[in-house]
């Protein structure tokens, strides 16, 4: 990197200034607590790295770490599915397709607390009518059980993300050159043909994007979470930052938490950080 | 070219430092006017968690500064249990410590211990009734001064009982409780309810806590200090206890693990779809919004039965304690106690008590009569007859009775565990939550 003169740093200053003070030094602090017996109030010992050993004899959090996992999954599968679907739709020749793209962006607008209780809603009133007027048992007691609230949860999410998603991916749809698909149709491709051989290699970046996108998100999640199940039943489908505020504000053992959370970010940084690297490379590849 | 690279930097270098200074200057001056006003006038910062009351208190406050010339008051309202907590602790990280704030109990009182103020030589302290001041009590320190008292049970629609033939004196003790609740379960058709109880399993306070708290607090003598102090839990009334969630659990509209407090409250106590809930007076309102005139004349509580102790007794507490700041101003501090024992001692603070913020009193003193609202009045009732134990669940090992006994009932109405496992486990938690 070459010298930058004196301005360029001054101009960048702010940000790195509010960088540092928002998120560099809490980060900091929040490290140095998670080895000691810190409150939320004070702290007056020093107990190492005591924390760092119970957390992974903590059933609790390991059930939420997996639970999350699990989520994870099958959220970032179903939601790219939706979204390139999605995406596919509407950059075929359909006219209405500006409108179908507002409304598909429509749910990644609303906030998802208020998401999760409308969602609430459809799954314990919709669902548990529907179910009673067609006599499908299936249908009733939704978010009362671990499986009808994981699922619950994926519904949500693939349905508010898929739009997002699918905005990165209608981008570069669009940038793909006409001429390459004429040929191939000219060639005698059909369309599945033309889909897999030249759509889907040249939409690769945007898998990066959006897989990056869609893990992290799906980790972090905690407002949906929050207002769909409350991690309910019985804290069967609590994810990590719901355990990790639990422990923090409802049983206030502050530095515990803070452990816990120090290892859930280096979890989240290694996994978006590969998937980045493996994703990076398969680009340069092609 | 060179002319430009200096004009860069300076305005790279003004902007920087408007930006630090406009950050400084809004500081300073609000610095400024915080020290020029105290030299002839004193402020308190108030920091409540009591959203319910909040618009009421915000008046009494207006109506206090304008008596007494020389105090402001400014009031920060933030709802809701565990999140009160929170906003508390960062709101004294941040350096802008409130005059006066709530602490909930014993664990509150350890937590917050340097910063609590004596009170035991305000008027209101020497008033508060007998027992609510256990739970913040140090030695010879009075720390606290109790909001108000607040009651549960179980909450039961008078014209149901009256449909049925269910007559709501006769019922003294659970077998009589039982028999009722099935006679309503039979006649469900005819009286045009759901089911006869909404049992909310997925508030884990209402089970966890409340629930808990009756069939716990004989085996604590009803004393909060004593559970706080408690190394185990014996759950000695666990049977009785198993009886009761049995009875709500199978009787109640289902699924029961998500059903929550407003679908009990509002939408199937309120609309006349159950015929009984466990609640406390503090539905009134939610109730006397949906429907005024069930809310007057048709709702009454029962007592919660303990099977083996005692079946008529109405679980009374208090909720919130208010704090005095000691590390504040003295004159701040001595401000501070002269409105709260004006709040509760002066002849115009117990009218608001009564009919604004519709409580009832934590203090000796008060016309009852007054009180307006009939759960509170039956509560008031129940309290004067000695028919009453204890809040014990404030001295229940930090987040025992809402993460672990709670959620464990939870596991235990969905058929995930046996109430053996569930009483091994929670006292299990009980134990090491207080070795830790």
């Amino acid at each position: 990197m070459r010298k930058q003169p004196l301005w360029y740093w001054l101009f960048l200053a702010p940000v790195l200034i509010a960088l540092t003070v928002v998120v560099i030094i809490p980060f900091i602090f929040g490290l140095y607590y998670s080895f000691t017996n810190w409150n939320g109030i004070q702290s007056t010992e020093f107990v190492g790295f005591k924390h760092y050993i119970n957390v992974f004899q903590d059933k609790e959090f390991l059930h939420s770490l997996w639970f999350t996992t699990k989520f994870s999954i099958a959220s970032v599968l179903f939601i790219n599915l939706f979204g390139l679907t999605l995406a596919l739709i509407v950059t075929q020749k359909i006219k209405t397709y500006k409108i179908l793209r507002t409304i598909f962006f429509m749910p990644n607008l609303i906030g998802g607390l208020i998401l999760g209780f409308i969602w609430q809603f459809i799954f314990i009133k919709v669902f548990a009518n529907v179910g009673n007027y067609l006599h499908i048992e299936s249908l009733k007691g939704w978010l009362s059980t671990p499986e009808t609230g994981f699922w619950g949860l994926v519904i949500l999410m693939s349905w508010q993300m898929a739009g997002y998603i699918m905005v990165i991916y209608i981008a570069y749809l669009e940038s793909i050159p006409q001429e390459l698909l004429e040929a191939a149709e000219i060639d005698g491709a059909n369309r599945f043909q033309r889909f897999r051989h030249i759509t889907f290699p040249l939409v690769a970046p945007a898998f990066t994007v959006s897989l990056f996108l869609t893990l992290s998100n799906s980790f972090k999640l905690y407002d949906q979470n929050l207002s769909l199940t409350g991690g309910g039943p019985y804290n069967s489908t609590q994810m990590i930052a719901m355990e990790i505020f639990k422990t923090a504000f409802s049983e206030n053992q502050m530095a515990y938490a803070q452990s816990k959370a120090v290892i859930f970010f280096v979890i989240v940084a290694v996994i978006s950080l590969t998937q980045v690297y493996f994703n990076k490379k398969r680009e340069v590849e092609m | 070219m060179k002319a430009k690279k200096v004009f860069l930097a300076a305005l790279s270098l003004f902007l920087l430092l408007s930006v630090a200074l406009f950050g400084c200057s809004s500081s300073n001056s609000s610095n400024d006017s915080g020290n020029k006003s105290s030299d002839d006038q004193v402020t308190i910062d108030i920091f409540q968690f009591k959203v319910e009351f909040k618009d009421q208190f915000e008046k009494v406050a207006k109506q206090y500064e304008k008596e007494h010339p020389g105090v402001k008051i400014n009031i920060t309202t933030v709802g809701g249990g565990e999140d009160y907590g929170a906003a508390l602790k960062s709101k004294f990280a941040s350096g802008d410590e409130p005059a006066i704030f709530n602490v909930g109990g014993p664990q509150d009182v350890e937590d917050w211990l340097d910063k609590l103020a004596d009170l035991s030589d305000t008027k209101a302290a020497s008033l508060a009734l007998e027992g609510t001041l256990d739970g913040v009590k140090k030695g010879d320190q009075i720390l606290g001064l109790p909001y108000n008292q607040e009651g549960y049970g179980l909450i039961y629609n008078k014209e149901i009982f009256k449909k049925a033939g269910i007559d709501p004196k006769n019922i003294k003790s659970f077998s009589d409780l039982e028999n009722a609740v099935k006679k309503l379960d039979k006649e469900k058709k005819s009286l045009g309810i759901d089911a006869v109880f909404a049992f909310p399993a997925k508030e884990t306070w209402v089970t966890g806590l409340h629930l808990s708290n009756v069939f716990l607090a004989p085996e604590f003598d009803s004393n909060v200090v004593n559970a706080f102090n408690a190394k185990t839990v014996e759950f000695k009334y666990g049977d009785a206890m198993k009886k009761f969630i049995d009875l709500q659990n199978k009787y109640s509209v289902q699924p029961t693990v998500s059903l929550d407090y407003s679908q009990q409250v509002e939408e199937l106590f309120s609309t006349g779809r159950v015929a009984i809930i466990q609640q406390g007076n503090w539905v009134y309102n939610s109730i006397a919004d949906i429907d005024p005139e069930l809310a007057e004349k048709n709702i009454g509580i029962l007592p919660i039965p303990i099977e083996g102790y005692k079946e008529d007794v109405i679980p009374v507490g208090v909720p919130m304690y208010w704090a005095v700041n000691k590390n504040k101003d003295e004159k701040v501090v001595k401000e501070s106690k002269k409105f709260l024992d004006w709040l509760y001692t002066s002849d115009e603070g117990k009218e608001i008590i009564l009919n604004e913020f519709k409580f009832i009193p934590a203090y000796d003193g008060y016309d009852s009569s007054e009180i307006s609202d009939p759960l509170s009045k039956e509560i008031y009732d129940y309290a004067q007859q000695g028919k009453t134990i204890g809040w014990v669940f404030m001295g229940y090992p930090t987040g025992w009775g809402m993460e672990k006994l709670g959620v464990n009932i939870q596991k235990y109405v969905s058929g995930k565990m046996k109430w053996d496992e569930l009483i091994a486990n929670s006292k299990k938690e009980w134990e090491e939550a207080r070795n830790k």
